[in-house]
């Protein structure tokens, strides 16, 4: 349904996207996940035919975003990050315009306003003036026109960003609910959301991509390294020690207070067997020990971390 | 054409919706209310004519016309939502001619206004109905040829009130100080100068003449900057 092809945008001499493939298929809901300013909006700017692509070459629904920028425009329903709507025009009219926009005649129009009202739920607001709706409606309103057209592909920038948790909650079922008609794109920084909605990943950073797979493709790999955490009734320097002979241990981060240690230990095994040994053969009491197992969190945030370590 | 009549429409709702619209039609109402007093066209003795009226209207049109497409393109821009009508089926040059008709529409509607005038002498005179028609027809083109440029100084900003400067400074250093420059400069620039008088070239509509050379005139004018208008909106998007 999308394919994108070493796609590479440059404003000026800055590169925001460098050199990017993907591929989307029909029905897939896909999350574009990086840090603020990693290209997520360029590339989806490019894939709306908002921005042409300095260099390689973008399909959406089978026509080329350069080339057959009108078709595209035509199966896509955008919900761009800004959600700019017109304040000074009511709920309706804004929705009549974009179908007029869209081509539906006058029947269509109605027929399609009545659906995505309900499906939106924006019924009750729909002939109140933009300026007056809240940010969450506001959102509603945009997905809603989005919908107009009944579109093959549907991509949404950030379409959560601003909204309150229940909001969030509903936005996230009404996302799933339309995976089932749509093939959906949407961006985010923030990871749980991409995880709650979406059955795939791409993370994109500083315009590459640096991984991309199912939520468990990703969780696998993700889980080479955990850790183990410990607390023992013991010295610090004792503890550390001791622990740095069990076998397969790369680092143990070692804290005393109260007289309790509390120690992490990374390692690629499952120690807490050998921890547990350790402690009654020296005689510790142990009152917590658990493995961590890492989360995709922690690789996402490491990957936003190391950017900033190049920074700086 | 759906397009462009979609975007016509729904900007000239915007129009009426809010304070701006209204603003504009009572402000040149005024101003042309107060040429019809204070040049006393309504006299007695006077020659039932409008023709004071229709002489100071262009030097309003370079105040008033720029004020209503000030926000046509420059407010898409800001508002955002430039980018959800370009990834809509439009292209560009439906975006600019949508815009370009709203305006051409609402001046139809406020010049409308100015037949009172007309209609009051009616009634108490025999004013020329021909000659009034010739300079309705020129005022129609120097609206039309304005507002094309209206429209361009506001595709080239995203604030209003830059928009609005930019549109009427050049065309009141034509309208309203034309005349002067043809009198002081010399050769060439005057021919140059001379040959793009806007004032000139209504001069000869308010006469009764409507002649191909002036309606070419305001009509190239408007192809100009409409053409203009769709270039700058292309390459907004290649930044």
């Amino acid at each position: 349904m999308i394919e994108v092809q070493n796609l590479s945008k440059y404003y000026g001499s800055f590169c925001a996207v460098k050199g990017i493939s993907f591929r989307v298929d029909e029905g897939e809901i896909v999350g574009f996940l990086g840090p603020n300013g990693a290209g997520k909006t360029t590339t989806i700017r490019i894939l709306t035919c908002f921005q042409p692509a300095t260099s390689g070459s973008a399909k959406v629904a089978g026509f080329d975003v350069f080339k057959d920028s009108m078709q595209v425009r035509r199966s896509v329903g955008y919900l761009p990050e800004s959600v700019p709507l017109y304040p000074e025009m009511r709920v309706r009219e804004y929705l009549a315009f974009r179908g007029r926009l869209r081509g539906l005649d006058r029947a269509q129009r109605e027929s399609a306003i009545a659906r995505v009202a309900e499906r939106c739920w924006i019924r009750d607001v729909i002939h109140r003036p933009i300026a007056h709706l809240s940010k969450g409606y506001r959102q509603r309103v945009g997905l809603a026109d989005a919908l107009l057209h009944n579109p093959k592909v549907l991509i949404l920038d950030e379409p959560t960003v601003g909204l309150d948790p229940s909001q969030i909650r509903e936005t996230r079922t009404l996302i799933r609910e339309l995976a089932q008609e749509h093939t959906v794109i949407l961006s985010s920084h923030i990871l749980p959301e991409v995880e709650a909605t979406c059955q795939r990943l791409v993370i994109i950073n500083k315009g590459t991509i640096v991984a991309s797979g199912t939520t468990r493709e990703l969780r696998e790999r993700v889980t080479g390294e955990s850790k183990l955490i410990t607390e023992i009734r013991a010295g610090e320097a004792e503890v550390s020690a001791g622990l740095k002979t069990l076998p397969g241990v790369t680092s143990v981060h070692a804290a005393a207070s109260d007289g309790w240690t509390r120690a992490t230990v990374s390692t690629a095994r499952d120690l807490r067997e050998d921890i547990y040994k350790l402690s009654t053969q020296k005689g510790w009491t142990i009152r917590e020990l658990r493995r961590d197992i890492a989360s995709l969190e922690d690789f996402f945030v490491k990957i936003v971390a190391g950017t900033r370590d190049a920074e700086n | 054409m759906q397009n462009t009549v979609a975007i016509m429409r729904r900007e000239l709702l915007s129009l009426f919706c809010s304070p701006i619209g209204y603003i504009v039609i009572a402000g040149f109402l005024l101003l042309t209310g107060v040429i019809v007093l204070v040049t006393g066209s309504f006299g007695p003795g006077q020659p039932a004519t409008l023709r004071n009226v229709f002489d100071f209207t262009p030097y309003v049109l370079t105040i008033i016309i720029p004020a209503i497409t000030m926000r046509m393109l420059a407010d898409e821009y800001r508002n955002g939502t430039f980018e959800s009508l370009m990834t809509a089926p439009v292209s560009d040059g439906q975006l600019v001619i949508g815009k370009f008709l709203a305006a051409i529409v609402f001046y139809v509607l406020m010049l409308a206004g100015t037949l009172i005038y007309l209609g009051v002498m009616k009634l108490y005179g025999e004013p020329d109905l021909g000659a009034s028609l010739a300079s309705y027809i020129g005022l129609l083109l120097v609206g039309v040829a304005f507002a094309s440029f209206g429209v361009f100084t506001s595709s080239v900003t995203n604030n209003q009130i830059v928009a609005w400067m930019l549109g009427m400074v050049p065309l009141m250093l034509f309208v309203w100080f034309g005349g002067f420059i043809v009198r002081v400069a010399t050769g060439t620039t005057r021919d140059v100068i001379q040959s793009i008088n806007i004032v000139r070239h209504l001069d000869q509509f308010n006469r009764g003449l409507v002649t191909t050379e002036n309606v070419v005139f305001f009509l190239t004018m408007t192809a100009l900057f409409l053409f203009l208008t769709v270039k700058v909106v292309e390459s907004r998007r290649w930044r």
